[in-house]
């Protein structure tokens, strides 16, 4: 099973200098530095995140597979080789996902709750996100957050994988095209067929007629991202379009799918550098806040 | 009655192999028992036997295998196998004020050859003409004098009374959870086929509660919508730390207002009537009973679905639609959004508390 690094370069290089500096003594210990993970099991992809105090020091992504706490163990021995690290010296963790139960950590969470953490935390103060769009492998979620952040309603696909990361999967497979390579091919689109199938096992069927008919897969790429966008742009409007409009999960990386979204919305959406990775991000925070307010009440104790 | 059932703290249904079938009638919804029990005869809830059921699962694909639409309501074809296992001979179906699929089951029952009695609901609730002319009509049918079904009503009045203190239990004193609240109050609609035995045990639980510790959570909430058909609900909610103190559809079974007649009575449960009737309710009923977020149940494939934006327009505090379709536990889906609408309530009350999970020095993960 191969993992990979996911934070860009300049991120990970930036945090992780500073870490070093901050945390390492000559003999190489750590000098009272809240070390905190945030496991983002999802349905196709397990996400990790190691933060030391307010900074982002790691990440790791790998498909969840079917063992996911051999993944997990997977990822957290390449995390502690590469931060050299111990894993006992992670103090604090949250797990969240599909698979928030199935492993063992100090808390669990909804990536619902993650999510919305961990777009407030990205943006800063600067931009006031207040509509988060996640697109998952196996679902589409739609968040509002009040000014402060915190979440006040969100709406979430129901039974149908239809406008989710999974349909691209499919789509991409049927049209013998790299889901990474989507993006890029839909900007080349002419003529945008309309796809009308709201299910995903239909539309394969609507794409394969489309193909028949001898129509570019450039446009048909098109054409399966505005289907999605109208989907999750119906989700949106459940909830209420508030700007700023956050967008992640890994279809966020999808540039074809972003521009569809736009159009539809008629507003300009924010994604983050690593899209994928935000939902473990937020657990990451959420660890480090239980961390800091645990060793404050010690303190309360002890004094 | 003589009906036998086997020891429980809350309602159930009577022992099924040994009902007399002959005095027994199936019912599709809630309708004015009085009048069947006055009749002498012994109602009996069909969607209560088919969710009460082991196999309930199972009496879906039998009905659709006997050649329901997949696509049609679980209750429905719940019900249909519910009178085809038990040998139900006759079965009193709503045919207004509940769902047009009623009224089609009700010409599949008679197609079948099971004896079949429509009740309809007036279109408006104040059509009160149309209703006691509904209510004659039952008890002409069952061979009753109508005036009888008044007294039962009164002799019922005093049961549902009780119900009603259990209701009172959950919400001020935080006494009886949400599940039991759910039971008690659903299972008014046929009272386990026998008023006497459900007096009983009501009174014996009352007895029970009142020792009890109370519910120990912030976050309380309440069930809109028809009862659940999924099994673990309440449990799983109980869980993650809410309270439900208000069940919408099965307190309005246990008739919960002060009336003298059964057109009083039948005119002022909200269920059969307009849309506005029952906001009213939950728009009070959140105030009295400190409520700050609502699940709205909806069934699959029911039309009742469509409410949901008129909903969301009036209730000012926030809600979670969940659609389920079949009998059996919740999903993985389900399980995340129920979740996360609880954390959410809980954020907005107060800060997460972090004494749900004991803090390990050093996290073992994996």
């Amino acid at each position: 099973m191969s993992t990979e690094n996911t934070l860009p370069d300049y991120y990970f290089t930036i945090n992780y200098v500073m870490f070093c500096l901050v945390t390492h003594t000559n003999n190489g210990y750590y000098i009272n530095m809240k070390i905190v993970a945030g496991i983002d099991i999802g349905s196709t992809t397990t996400k990790v995140v190691v933060m030391c105090g307010h900074t982002v020091i790691g990440s790791k992504t790998s498909s969840t597979g079917t063992n996911c706490k051999k993944t997990i163990k997977l990822l957290f021995d390449e995390m502690a080789e590469d931060l050299a690290i111990r894993e006992d010296e992670i103090q604090y963790s949250v797990a969240t996902g599909y698979g928030r139960r199935l492993i063992q950590a100090n808390e669990v969470v909804t990536e619902i709750t993650a999510n919305s953490k961990a777009a407030k935390w990205i943006m800063g103060k600067k931009t006031n996100v207040r509509t988060l769009i996640n697109i998952g492998g196996q679902d589409c979620k739609v968040i509002a957050l009040d000014n402060n952040g915190i979440m006040v309603d969100f709406a979430m696909n129901d039974k149908c994988a239809a406008g989710t990361g999974r349909f691209l999967e499919v789509m991409s497979r049927i049209l013998e095209v790299e889901l990474d390579e989507l993006g890029t091919l839909s900007e080349r689109a002419e003529d945008i067929p309309q796809i009308n199938s709201l299910c995903t096992v239909f539309g394969e069927s609507e794409v394969i007629s489309l193909l028949s008919q001898g129509r570019r897969v450039e446009d048909i790429i098109a054409g399966i991202h505005k289907s999605i966008a109208k989907r999750v742009v119906s989700m949106v409007k459940k909830v209420g379009v508030r700007e700023a409009i956050f967008f992640d999960g890994g279809p966020a990386f999808n540039r074809g799918l972003k521009k569809s979204l736009e159009e539809e919305l008629g507003v300009a959406l924010h994604v983050p550098p690593d899209p994928q990775i935000t939902t473990a991000i937020g657990a990451a925070i959420i660890a480090n806040e239980r961390l800091e307010k645990i060793q404050k009440n010690n303190k309360k104790i002890l004094h | 009655m003589n009906l036998k059932f086997h020891d429980n703290l809350l309602p159930t249904l009577p022992i099924m192999q040994e009902l007399p079938l002959d005095r027994v009638i199936g019912i599709t919804s809630n309708i004015p028992i009085e009048i069947v029990f006055a009749a002498g005869y012994i109602p009996i809830d069909l969607n209560n036997i088919f969710i009460c059921d082991r196999l309930s699962y199972k009496m879906v694909e039998d009905a659709e295998s006997a050649g329901i639409p997949r696509n049609t309501c679980a209750w429905i074809k719940g019900i249909y196998s519910a009178a085809k296992v038990y040998n139900i001979s006759n079965v009193i179906s709503v045919i207004q004020g509940d769902c047009s699929n009623n009224q089609a089951l009700m010409e599949i029952f008679q197609s079948d050859g099971i004896g079949t009695i429509p009740f309809a609901y007036p279109h408006s609730k104040n059509d009160y003409k149309f209703l006691h002319k509904q209510l004659v009509c039952l008890a002409d049918s069952l061979g009753v004098d109508y005036k009888k079904a008044e007294d039962m009503k009164r002799q019922l009045d005093i049961i549902r009374t009780k119900v009603h203190e259990i209701d009172r239990l959950t919400w001020e004193e935080n006494l009886v959870t949400g599940e039991e609240n759910h039971i008690w109050t659903v299972s008014t609609s046929d009272m386990m086929g026998d008023y006497t035995v459900f007096n009983e045990r009501v009174l014996r639980f009352l007895k029970l509660v009142k020792n009890r510790k109370t519910v120990q959570s912030d976050i309380r909430i309440g069930v809109i919508g028809i009862p659940p058909i999924c099994e673990d609900l309440y449990s799983f909610l109980s869980t993650i730390g809410a309270h439900v103190v208000y069940n919408e559809i099965q307190r309005q079974f246990s008739m919960p207002y002060h009336t003298e007649t059964l057109v009083e009575q039948y005119s002022r449960y909200t269920y059969p009537y307009d849309i506005f009737s029952r906001i009213e309710d939950i728009q009070r009923e959140i105030k009295q009973r400190n409520i700050i977020g609502l699940i709205h149940y909806v069934q699959s494939f029911c039309h009742r679905h469509i409410y949901d934006s008129i909903i969301r327009r009036h209730i000012r505090v926030p809600i979670l639609t969940l659609d389920c379709d079949r009998p059996g536990r919740l999903d993985g889906a389900m399980r995340t959004r129920l979740e996360a609408f609880i954390e959410m309530l809980g954020n907005s009350e107060t800060e997460i508390s972090v004494t749900s999970r004991q803090y390990i020095q050093g996290g073992h993960i994996g």
